[in-house]
């Protein structure tokens, strides 16, 4: 008797620590100027270390902290005067798992015990955790599991941490009936275990009140039906009304159908369901992945090689958001240090000052590669987490070419080689009022969330960026990169055809190394200003295969339609004709 | 007087505030902002060939929005006559379970009283306003726009939810 009486304790024991796998065992000496309490108290106040369950052993306190971490910190306390004594701490028995942190005997045995009812008690077929009438299961009964109304509180929790680190348990409907529940009190922590519970059936209980059920307002977004039949709250009036409101996605009640699933379905949700690519055409979709990840290549190593891409129009710019994502947003970053890039900013919406505006716009190589200069070095991690990035492409026919938007994240690892904040300083004198706020003691280095848009003209293998549209803002996990239930992450990855997650196929880096054109066409800025990037770029190549001056590059071009094909014929056919002087 | 980048905001603004409305005929107003030949449009990467189809889309099946602008840039293509703007910002929905016309799925009469459904355009129910989504938005715009003619000038539009926060009951 006395030993189930020992078990039933220690469901207790454990459904307060089943999360405490950790404890470590600790003793206290030099207190014995005080009580108990008064030490326990005293530890907590000083070294914010709590120490639990606390007993009297001879001249030691002995008692359990959270990890090894807090014991070992414990341990500098080491001296600190209490009541007139110096204090000693000791390290009495490091627990990794619950059997060795009690010495009671039997705590690992009752969580064996729950386990293996936990299972009994689970239908893989329905994904059914039938936990009705615990009372009389004849194994929870003759274990003493149920011997006391305490135990029986404290028993529900324990169950609950135990199926929640059972990873096959894979649970959409819970029974519950029979189970002489006043309120929901006790099983709150349903809502935790199983947030995307489909199926509840607390029938055949007690509860009389919708205040108990409050704690689960918000909670179970994904209830389908729930059974709440025989229960004294089924008579209030606002019963419907009430349930309705606390389960905004019930569509079963007691077996009556409260909602129309399809309306539901189409009120909660958004019918374009995000993906993580979009390409207008299949080409687009391989050239795109092979242009962000050379790119982002060359941005992460080297950036000045990137500027064969850029022309004398091509516009880069950066915009920081500096708006601070929800914190219900998976790990969002709720104290983004973004200094690096503010006095770089160019978002519209901030700034009054046209001269800002456009001092802060950067066109033609020389100012895209000072810009470039002053952002942080980055490390984007294309390759290895294919999944938290999202591309698309489309196409854009007045360049003739497209555009690719990316949304990711990178991380920043180290400060930029140029300080804006002192380019700027040198400049105007009104920026002096920032100095101090501005220190670079504030700007850490940390994860950043962007979306980066380029227009991309591509002409036989040459590719210019006629534009780069750069928006920063604070870390927050993509939209698209949710995991799923059904396909955990490392078989996403492993699936052949995950476009990003190829090694790139090297057909843009020659372009890229090769797109630092021989010689740049000398061009009236005033003609150059009108002309598109496309032209442009038909323009260096009859220049450079043609060796002619630009008026008659020019000429050749436009008698030519601008088309590159044309031109070379027409060049090849009359080049007779042509006069020395036209030659450079 | 109104700087360029103000009246594109403007622009953008007029765009998202077209979108949040409820009224079928204040949302067909995008219609005037659209390119009528062609006008590319993604939304959460899914291509839409007509924007009208977007629309009727947007008013049957996605419930009352409300977006706000947190950033904004743009860039003017030279030769092209148009330009490329891109905005991030954020957005949220109705999660009362009402639809843009006010109805639910409560099915009626189910819940004992029917005053949940259909109370009427007099007694219209406030929406209840989930927690934000980001939002990153790309227009390609006829540069004429900048001198405030907002006729057809938008080619494509390219939106996408950035970030998701895990309490809406929305399902992306």
């Amino acid at each position: 008797m006395n030993g189930t009486f020992q078990v039933a304790n220690n469901v207790g024991f454990m459904a307060q620590q089943a999360a405490l796998q950790n404890r470590v065992k600790v003793g206290v000496r030099g207190w014995q100027n005080a009580t108990k309490q008064d030490l326990i108290n005293f530890v907590s106040r000083k070294t914010r270390i709590a120490i639990c369950d606390s007993y009297v052993e001879g001249e030691l306190v002995v008692g359990y902290v959270n990890s090894r971490q807090d014991a070992s910190s414990l341990l500098n306390w080491n001296g600190v005067r209490f009541a007139g004594n110096a204090l000693r701490f000791e390290i009495i028995a490091e627990g990794n798992g619950m059997s060795n942190i009690s010495g009671i005997p039997g705590t690992s045995n009752t969580i064996q015990l729950l386990k293996s009812f936990l299972f009994r008690r689970y239908n893989v077929q329905t994904r059914m955790l039938d936990l009705g009438n615990l009372k009389n299961d004849p194994e929870l009964m003759s274990n003493g599991l149920f011997s006391s109304t305490s135990t029986q509180s404290k028993m529900f929790p324990a169950l609950m941490k135990l199926a929640s680190r059972e990873s096959q348990l894979v649970v959409e409907s819970v029974n519950l009936s029979n189970n002489s529940l006043r309120d929901v009190n006790g099983i709150s922590s349903l809502a935790q275990t199983f947030p995307r519970l489909k199926n509840l059936c607390l029938a055949n209980n007690q509860i009389s009140r919708f205040r108990s059920l409050e704690v689960w307002k918000g909670k179970f977004k994904e209830l389908r039906e729930l059974l709440m039949a025989n229960n004294p709250v089924v008579t209030d009036p606002m019963y419907k009304t009430e349930i309705l409101r606390l389960f905004p996605k019930l569509v079963v009640l007691d077996s009556i159908l409260l909602r129309d699933e399809a309306k539901l379905q189409s009120v909660y949700s958004i019918p374009t369901k995000i993906q993580q690519f979009f390409f207008e055409t299949n080409e687009l979709g391989q050239s795109s992945i092979d242009f962000v990840s050379n790119f982002l290549n060359l941005w992460d190593s080297d950036r000045a090689q990137l500027m064969g891409l850029y022309t004398p129009q091509s516009q880069f710019s950066v915009s920081v958001d500096s708006s601070v994502p929800s914190s219900s947003v998976p790990n969002a970053d709720q104290n983004p240090s973004l200094s690096f890039y503010l006095s770089l900013s160019r978002n519209l919406t901030k700034i009054s000052s046209e001269k800002t505006k456009l001092m802060r716009l950067a066109t033609g190589q020389e100012a895209i590669d000072r810009l470039f200069r002053s952002l942080p070095k980055t490390k984007h991690l294309l390759q290895e987490q294919p999944l938290n990035y999202s591309v698309e492409a489309w196409s854009y026919p007045q360049v003739q070419g497209f555009i690719i938007s990316l949304h990711g994240f990178f991380d920043e690892i180290e400060k930029p080689e140029l300080d804006a904040n002192k380019a700027v300083s040198s400049t105007a004198g009104r920026s002096r009022r920032f100095n101090h706020s501005h220190s670079n003691t504030t700007s850490k280095l940390g994860k950043k969330s962007f979306d980066r848009t380029w227009i991309i003209v591509p002409n036989q293998g040459h590719v210019v960026i006629a534009s780069d549209l750069l928006t920063v803002r604070p870390y927050a996990d993509g939209s698209w990169s949710k995991p799923t239930d059904t396909l955990p992450t490392s078989t996403l990855q492993a699936m052949p055809g995950q476009p990003a997650s190829e090694t790139p196929a090297p057909t843009l880096t020659p372009s890229v190394a090769s797109g630092v054109p021989t010689s740049q066409i000398q061009l009236p800025p005033e003609i150059q200003a009108k002309m598109t990037p496309l032209q442009l770029d038909i323009l260096n190549r009859l220049h450079n295969q043609t060796k002619l001056n630009a008026e008659y590059t020019y000429m050749l071009a436009e008698q030519s339609g601008w088309n590159f094909d044309v031109a070379i014929k027409g060049f090849q056919n009359s080049v007779q004709n042509i006069p020395q002087g036209a030659f450079l | 007087m109104s700087s360029q980048s103000q009246v594109l905001e403007n622009f953008v603004k007029r765009l998202l505030a077209s979108l949040d409305e409820t009224n079928p005929q204040e949302l067909a107003k995008v219609l005037q902002l659209v390119n009528p030949t062609s006008c590319k449009i993604i939304v959460n990467s899914t291509p839409f060939a007509q924007p009208g189809a977007f629309l009727e889309l947007w008013q049957s099946s996605v419930v009352q929005t409300q977006h706000v602008i947190t950033g904004m840039d743009y860039h003017v293509i030279p030769g092209t006559g148009t330009l490329i703007c891109s905005m991030s910002g954020k957005v949220r929905f109705d999660e009362s379970g009402r639809d843009k016309t006010g109805m639910d799925a409560v099915v009626p009469g189910a819940a004992g009283n029917t005053g949940t459904t259909g109370a009427g355009p007099s007694a219209k129910p406030r929406p209840l306003w989930g927690p934000y989504f980001g939002v990153s938005l790309q227009l390609v715009l006829d540069d004429r726009v900048l001198a405030n003619d907002f006729n057809a000038v938008m080619s494509s539009l390219n939106y996408t939810m950035v970030y998701a926060p895990d309490d809406s009951l929305m399902d992306l």
